[in-house]
C-alpha cells in the first residue's frame, strides 16, 4: 500500500508540473465566474415576479425550487464538461509512463508492476477528484448565497462525477498500456462518452426500429460491456436535483467493469518487456 | 558471494508483424562476486542492455534464471538495494536536479528527513551542487548522466549497474566518473559496467566479459584476457642483425621496435630451448615478458574470430 501511495503522490506532483491542475483550475474559475456574472445581474425578484406572469404556480418554498431549477440545468453541462477535462488530462499518464527511458526507472526501483498502475489509478482520480470538487463547491456556494440553499446533496456529484471519470480512467489505462497512445485513449473515451453509452441506453429501440433479434441481443451485450457514462450522468442529475435514485445497477455495472478492466491491465503489464 | 548469477539465461525478443524474432541472448552464465567492478562489452546490439534489464525486471528472460543479491529476480523488493543508471535516460523533464533526486529516494523508499544533506553530497560528488535548482530540460548531455550517476547512488545501493555511464561525458569529467567508481568499491559496492570505451573498462574492472551477438565469447580479469598467450616479448641489450634474427630456424621473430623482439611458442618448454639457443649464440638477454595486447586489440580479434566461427557454423549446417 505503501509504494501504491509513493506513486499516486508522485503522479499527483506530475499532474502539477505538467500544468494539468492549472488548466483545469482555470477553467473552472472561468465557469464559476460567468455563473457569477449571472447571479449578480439578475434580481430574483424579478425572476420569479415574470415567470409568475407566464402562470406558473409555485408551491411550497420558492427560492429553494429556484435553485433546484438552477443546479439542475448547470449539472448536465457541469458533468459533460468535468469529464471532458478530466479524460483530457489524464489520458497521457500512462504513456508517458511508458516512453523509453521513463519505464526502465520506474520498473528498476523495488515498486511492482500492479502497484505502479494502481497507483497511477489512484493519482489520475485524487487529481480529478480535488478539480471537480473546486468547481462543484464553487457552484454550491453561490448558489447557496443567491438563493439561501444550502442543501448538501448537491456536493455528492462531485464523487458521482469523479466515479464516472474512473470508470473511464480504467478504460483509458487499458488502453495506454495496450497501444502507448494517449490519443487513442483519449478519442475511444469520448468516443464511448459522447456517442455509444447515450445510443446504448436507447438499444431497445434501436433494436426495434432496425428489427432482429440478433441485433438486440448483441446491443444488450455491449450496453453492459461498454461504461455507462450516461446511466451515470442520469444518476448525477437525479443527485444534483436531491430526486432518489432509480436503479444502482450502473453503479455495480460500473464498478465490475474498473475491476474487470484494471485485473486485465495489470495482467498484460506484468508480461510485457520494456 | 555472487552478487549476480546468471543461469542459462535465452533471451528471444518476439518480433511483430514487420519486425523479425531477435535472440538478444543465448544461454548465458555469468557470475559477479562482491565488491568488484565488473565489466560487460560487446558490439552494438550484443545484449547487453538486455542484461541488465532482465536483471532488473524490465525485460523479462525467455529462459533460465538469475538472482541478484541472492534473492530470485522475480523478487521485486531486492530493488531496494540496486541503483540503476539506463541507457537513453529520459528523466521527468519538469523536475529539478535536486527534485529528481527526492523522487528517486521516494520510489526506492529510502525518503528521510535529513534526504537533503544527502542529496547535496551526491550532488557535490557528482559536481552539480550549482545545478540543484536548474530544471533536468535544461541539462546538457554531459551534465544529465554526472546526475544520472547521482541518481543511481541515493539509496546508497549495494549493486550498481551503470549503461555507458561515461556517455557524452567530457574527459575530466569521464576521469571523476572513474575515481568514484574506485572509491565505491573501495566501500564494499559491487558496479556492474556496460561499455564501449574499452580503455576506460580497463582501467576501472577487475573483470570483464566480451559479449558477441548474445553470446558470452570471453570472460576474466583484464590481466587475463589481455596476456596473448604464449607470446613473449624479448629485449636484447643491442639491437640483432638480420643475420641473428634469421638464425633461430625454429621461431620467428618479428621486431617490436627498441631493441625487443615478440616470439610465438607453443609451450614454456619452447621458451627455454629457445633462451637456450639465444645464450649460445652469446646474445645478452635483458628481458623477457609475457606480451600484452591492449583490451581494444584483444576485443576486435575476438569478436572477428567469433564472426568468423559463425559463419562457418552456418555455411555448415546451411
Ligand atoms: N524491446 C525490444 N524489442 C525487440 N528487440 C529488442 C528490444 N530491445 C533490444 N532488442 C534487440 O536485442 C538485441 C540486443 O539489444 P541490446 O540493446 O541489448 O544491445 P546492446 O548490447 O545494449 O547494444 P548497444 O551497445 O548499442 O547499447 C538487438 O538486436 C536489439 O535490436
Ligand atoms: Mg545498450
Amino acid at each position: 500500500m505503501k509504494n501504491i501511495l509513493t506513486i499516486t503522490r508522485l503522479t499527483i506532483n506530475e499532474a502539477l508540473a505538467r500544468k494539468n491542475f492549472i488548466m483545469f483550475f482555470i477553467i473552472s474559475t472561468l465557469v464559476l465566474l460567468v455563473i457569477l456574472g449571472v447571479f449578480v445581474s439578475t434580481d430574483i425578484e424579478e425572476l420569479i415576479g415574470s415567470i409568475q406572469l407566464k402562470g406558473e404556480k409555485f408551491h411550497g418554498d420558492i427560492l429553494s425550487q429556484l435553485s433546484q431549477f438552477f443546479r439542475l440545468i448547470i449539472v448536465m453541462p457541469l458533468y459533460a464538461g468535468g469529464l471532458f477535462i478530466s479524460i483530457f488530462s489524464v489520458s497521457s499518464f500512462i504513456p508517458h509512463l511508458l516512453e523509453k527511458g521513463t519505464v526502465d526507472i520506474f520498473l528498476s526501483k523495488p515498486i511492482s508492476r500492479p502497484q505502479l498502475i494502481l497507483g497511477k489509478y489512484l493519482g489520475g482520480i485524487v487529481v480529478v477528484l480535488i478539480n471537480v470538487l473546486y468547481l462543484v463547491v464553487g457552484i454550491w456556494i453561490l448558489t447557496g448565497w443567491k438563493f439561501g440553499n444550502w442543501d448538501p446533496a448537491f456536493l455528492s456529484t462531485a464523487f458521482s462525477i469523479t466515479f464516472a471519470f474512473s470508470v473511464l480512467y480504467a478504460l483509458i489505462i487499458f488502453i495506454g498500456i495496450l497501444t502507448q497512445s494517449s490519443v487513442l485513449a483519449m478519442m475511444l473515451s469520448y468516443l464511448i462518452f459522447f456517442v455509444l453509452s447515450p445510443l446504448l441506453v436507447n438499444r431497445e429501440k434501436i433494436a426495434v426500429f432496425f428489427g432482429g433479434k440478433v441485433l438486440s441481443v448483441i446491443l444488450d451485450g455491449l450496453y453492459y460491456l461498454i461504461p455507462q457514462t450516461s446511466e451515470l450522468g442520469t444518476i448525477t442529475s437525479r443527485i444534483a436535483g436531491a430526486d432518489s435514485i432509480e436503479s444502482f445497477t450502473p453503479i455495480y455495472v460500473s464498478f465490475a467493469f474498473i475491476i474487470l478492466v484494471l485485473a486485465v491491465s495489470i495482467i498484460i503489464f506484468n508480461k510485457k518487456d520494456y | 558471494m555472487n552478487v549476480i548469477e546468471v543461469n542459462d539465461v535465452t533471451k528471444i525478443y518476439n518480433g511483430g508483424i514487420k519486425t523479425p524474432k531477435v535472440t538478444a541472448l543465448k544461454n548465458l552464465t555469468l557470475n559477479v562476486s562482491e565488491g568488484t567492478i565488473f565489466g560487460l562489452l560487446g558490439p552494438n546490439g550484443a545484449g547487453k542492455t538486455t542484461l541488465i534489464k532482465i536483471l532488473l525486471g524490465i525485460t523479462f528472460q525467455t529462459i533460465g534464471t538469475a538472482k541478484i543479491l541472492g534473492q530470485d529476480i522475480s523478487n521485486y523488493r531486492v530493488k531496494s538495494k540496486v541503483g540503476y543508471l539506463p541507457e537513453n535516460h529520459k528523466f521527468p523533464p519538469y523536475l529539478t536536479g535536486e527534485q529528481l533526486l527526492k523522487f528517486t529516494a521516494q520510489l526506492t523508499g529510502t525518503y528521510e528527513k535529513n534526504v537533503n544533506k544527502k542529496i547535496y553530497e551526491l550532488l557535490d560528488l557528482v559536481k552539480m551542487t550549482k545545478w540543484g535548482k536548474t530544471k533536468i530540460k535544461k541539462y546538457s548531455k554531459g551534465m544529465m548522466q554526472r546526475l544520472g550517476l547521482a541518481q543511481a547512488l541515493v539509496n546508497d545501493p549495494a549493486l550498481i549497474f551503470l549503461d555507458e555511464p561515461t556517455d557524452g561525458v567530457d574527459p575530466i569529467g569521464r576521469k571523476e566518473i572513474r575515481d568514484i567508481l574506485l572509491d565505491l568499491k573501495s566501500r564494499g559496492k559491487t558496479i556492474f559496467l556496460n561499455s564501449h570505451l574499452l580503455s576506460e573498462v580497463e582501467l576501472v574492472s577487475d573483470r570483464v566479459a566480451i559479449l558477441n551477438k548474445g553470446q558470452l565469447i570471453q570472460e576474466g580479469t583484464v590481466e587475463e584476457l589481455t596476456t596473448a598467450k604464449e607470446v613473449y616479448k624479448i629485449t636484447f641489450d643491442d639491437e640483432l642483425n638480420n643475420e641473428q634474427v634469421n638464425g633461430f630456424s625454429d621461431y620467428s621473430l618479428k621486431p617490436e621496435g627498441n631493441k625487443s623482439y615478440s616470439v610465438k611458442v607453443s609451450d614454456p618448454e619452447k621458451l627455454n630451448k629457445l633462451i637456450d639457443d639465444i645464450r649460445k649464440k652469446n646474445i645478452n638477454i635483458k628481458s623477457i615478458v609475457p606480451l600484452r595486447k591492449s583490451l581494444e586489440d584483444m576485443f576486435i580479434s575476438l569478436i572477428k574470430e567469433s564472426d568468423k566461427e559463425n559463419k562457418k557454423y552456418f555455411n555448415n549446417n546451411g
